[in-house]
């Protein structure tokens, strides 16, 4: 029986790291770019979508955005199979709350329960932890106060105004310290989720997934038509912004949507 | 005496059921509500031993309401029947039973056709154009024979409720405190503010 | 270096890859080549088969190439052992589902109930991943024909054309070359061939080394699946022009 599989796959080294689970975060590093920001009374989701090849059919393959209930959204980076297990998981605890005590659940507490499942596969005989990070965001019920979450393959969740996980995130939480106000509407918020994107995402809306949650609402999807017309007046901003710093400066123009993302970006600082 | 009924037309199906909860020959409440919403598009109603029902309605909602969250689409009519019978059947053969008798009103959202399913404790299971549970048995069955035609538009089939109701009173040795109707279409479930205060003496 | 962290089961290495999960991977790209093409009216699935023999019967021994239950049937690349065991078990959840729901199962959620378990292979001890590619072709009611496409790690995707196997890459081009979304399961089929003789070390093809299957709606609007028999096989080859001739072989 005990065939050397059954130990726990994660243990500390003799330094105090468990590597599995640092490990398991470079794997979420490797995964796409998810983003959360809260606005007053809203909060939104926005995900890098990996450029769906030619034959790809969009139309059937599944989105980094999911809902765990109707007022509960999760999006996430890393392995999308174990995301599969996980937001599983967190959909048969929300039901199962609902049944308990006849309540949804609130947005901390499916927090706490899918953090504490990644805790659980990194202390567990025989098991490798999640590679995946999640932010969770949505409203509790007969609440207008938006919640937004971030957890871990170490297991650790955090509450947050707005924050970014997988590829390139460093870059992106970044510019969310800059740029992230409180109270911010609808527009705004959606602005700034689609604007802090495009620091990673070069190829536009095309490449870009949003939802919206708002108090009593399910999740609403942005779709890519809307995303394209914040995705436009962000670049124009930006080359207005570029020509009256730089008046007759025609590179920034010149280079399209792609080079138009870096005149905002501080000096000396790349995408990866 | 408990009342569950249930009739389905051109384009909806209605399920009634009465307001009454008793424990025996007392009345405890008369504002009780048989029915649970399973989805956007589908209603169960129980009657039979109180604790049993709804336990297993709510156990039924839950595994309904967990699909559509896995899988992002909703059980139709059909489906939501099937599984519930299945839980039925579960039950009786195991060692607690539960004691519950149902009917399953929908639409499919696609189709746009409704459904009724009848069920009763020994997860015995039928689609029916319209349905009774308990004393409306025997008094309704066959005013909907008479009447009932697949086609029919809501008012008509809100007219044939009338006339089962109306019997109900007549007939009934105990008050049941009045209906509660639901009705459900293409566009969801919505409660219906069904009159009930006509009193209606046996002849 | 890296041996202390792909020799065991699956873990995590350093830079957070799954190396059982690659070398799994690399495994199926030696494998025949299979394909699928979703057609407006259908799905088209082909496989190469590696194992030829005269003496192998030709109509009982499906290697590549399964059906998991009323509308749904899928092309395997890979250890054709650990393909059963997944298979057997696809089919044990289709049946599941029918019988809970009285409704066949919908496509996706067959390919995730697979794709679930393929998942548990990479993380929970001891085990090794499957190592096994599928394309799926199905119907349901709700989104028409589909095609989906899963790999060890567990992960799914839909497809309008996609392949799996050795020369994936180039089936891939070829595929994206020439398929065209409005085509018929007719046209379907003849890219499919086109592509598998492109692609296979032979130019010359015969049933005895593809097999082929399509998913379709019957003159009456019933959904059928069908795996083609070699005379059927043969039959098309020679309509494209992609048939071995059998008397010229026997002259030279």
């Amino acid at each position: 029986m005990a065939s050397g599989y059954d130990r726990a796959l994660s243990v500390f080294s003799p330094d105090g790291h468990v590597f599995q689970v640092e490990y398991a975060l470079e794997a979420v590093k490797r995964g796409t770019c998810a983003v959360a920001v809260k606005g007053g009374s809203i909060v939104v989701l926005g995900c890098e979508k990996r450029s769906a090849m030619k034959l790809q059919d969009t139309r059937i393959t599944p989105s980094k955005i999911c809902l765990v209930d109707n007022h509960v959204a999760l999006a996430f980076a890393g392995l999308n199979a174990d995301a599969r297990i996980l937001v599983d998981k967190a959909r048969l605890e929300a039901q199962s709350h609902r049944l308990t005590v006849e309540d949804a659940v609130s947005i901390e507490y499916i927090t706490k329960y899918v953090a504490s499942v990644q805790q659980r596969y990194t202390q567990s005989g025989g098991v490798r932890p999640f590679g995946i990070s999640t932010l969770i965001v949505g409203f509790d019920p007969n609440d207008k106060t938006p919640r937004l979450y971030q957890t871990e393959p170490s297991g650790i969740y955090s509450a947050w105004k707005a924050n970014a996980i997988g590829r390139s995130s460093k870059t992106v939480r970044e510019f969310l310290e800059r740029n992230h106000k409180p109270d911010m509407d609808r527009e705004e918020t959606i602005k700034l989720t689609v604007k802090s994107l495009l620091e990673v995402v070069q190829t536009g809306a095309k490449n870009i997934e949003i939802a919206i949650m708002a108090p009593g609402m399910g999740i609403e999807m942005l779709p890519v038509e809307d995303i394209e017309k914040y995705v436009e007046s962000i670049n124009t901003e930006k080359q207005e912004e570029a020509a009256t710093r730089r008046p007759g400066g025609g590179r920034a123009a010149a280079g399209g949507a792609g080079a138009a993302t870096i005149p905002t970006r501080p000096a000396g600082e790349s995408a990866e | 005496m408990e009342v569950l009924l249930g009739i389905t037309g051109k384009d909806f199906t209605i399920i009634c059921a009465s307001k009454a909860a008793m424990r025996g020959a007392t009345i405890l409440k008369a504002s009780d509500d048989k029915t649970r919403n399973l989805n956007k598009h589908n209603l169960m109603a129980y009657s039979g031993e109180a604790g049993d029902t709804t336990q297993f309605a709510e156990y039924v909602q839950a595994n309904v309401q967990l699909y559509s969250m896995r899988s992002g689409t909703h059980l139709g009519p059909d489906a939501v029947a099937n599984f519930v019978r299945g839980e039925v059947a579960k039950a009786l053969r195991s060692r607690r039973p539960y004691n519950v008798n149902l009917l399953l009103g929908g639409v499919d959202p696609t189709t746009g056709k409704p459904s009724l399913y009848w069920c009763d404790y020994l997860a015995a299971l039928a689609k029916l154009p319209y349905a009774a549970h308990g004393y409306a048995q025997y008094y309704c069955l066959s005013i909907l024979d008479k009447h009932h035609h697949p086609d029919i538009e809501l008012d008509q089939g809100l007219k044939i409720l009338r006339m089962c109701t109306d019997e109900l009173k007549r007939r009934l040795p105990i008050d049941f405190k009045g209906v509660l109707v639901k009705i459900i279409t293409k566009d969801g479930i919505r409660e219906h503010d069904y009159v009930d205060d006509k009193q209606i003496l046996p002849a | 270096m890296s041996r202390r962290y792909d020799s065991r089961t699956t873990i995590f290495s350093p830079e957070g890859r799954l190396y059982q999960v690659e070398y799994a991977l690399e495994a199926i790209s030696h494998a025949g080549t299979a394909l699928g093409i979703l057609a407006q009216d259908g799905i088209v699935l082909a496989a190469e088969r590696k194992v030829t023999s005269k003496l192998l019967e030709q109509d009982t021994s499906a290697e590549k190439l399964y059906i998991l239950n009323d509308n749904m049937i899928c092309a395997v690349a890979g250890m054709t052992a650990d393909a059963n065991i997944l298979i057997n078990y696809a089919r044990q959840a289709a049946q599941r589902y029918l019988l809970t729901y009285n409704e066949d199962i919908p496509c996706e959620q067959l390919v995730r109930r697979l794709c679930d378990l393929k998942q548990g292979y990479t993380q929970h001890g001891g085990l090794r991943p499957f190592g096994v590619s599928f394309i799926y072709a199905g119907y349901d009611p709700q989104r028409q024909f589909q095609l989906y496409q899963s790999n060890p790690s567990g992960n799914y995707g839909g497809w309008k054309a996609t392949s799996v196997g050795a020369n994936n890459a180039s089936a891939q081009s070829l595929l994206k070359q020439d398929y065209k979304e409005e085509c018929d399961l007719k046209e379907a089929c003849g890219l499919a061939v086109k592509v598998l003789s492109k692609t296979m070390d032979s130019t010359k093809l015969s049933s005895e080394k593809i097999e082929f299957a399509t998913v379709g709606r019957t003159p009456e609007g019933k959904i059928y699946h069908h795996l083609w028999g070699a005379d059927e096989i043969d039959a098309l080859l020679k309509e494209h022009g992609l048939a071995k001739p059998v008397d010229k072989d026997n002259e030279e």
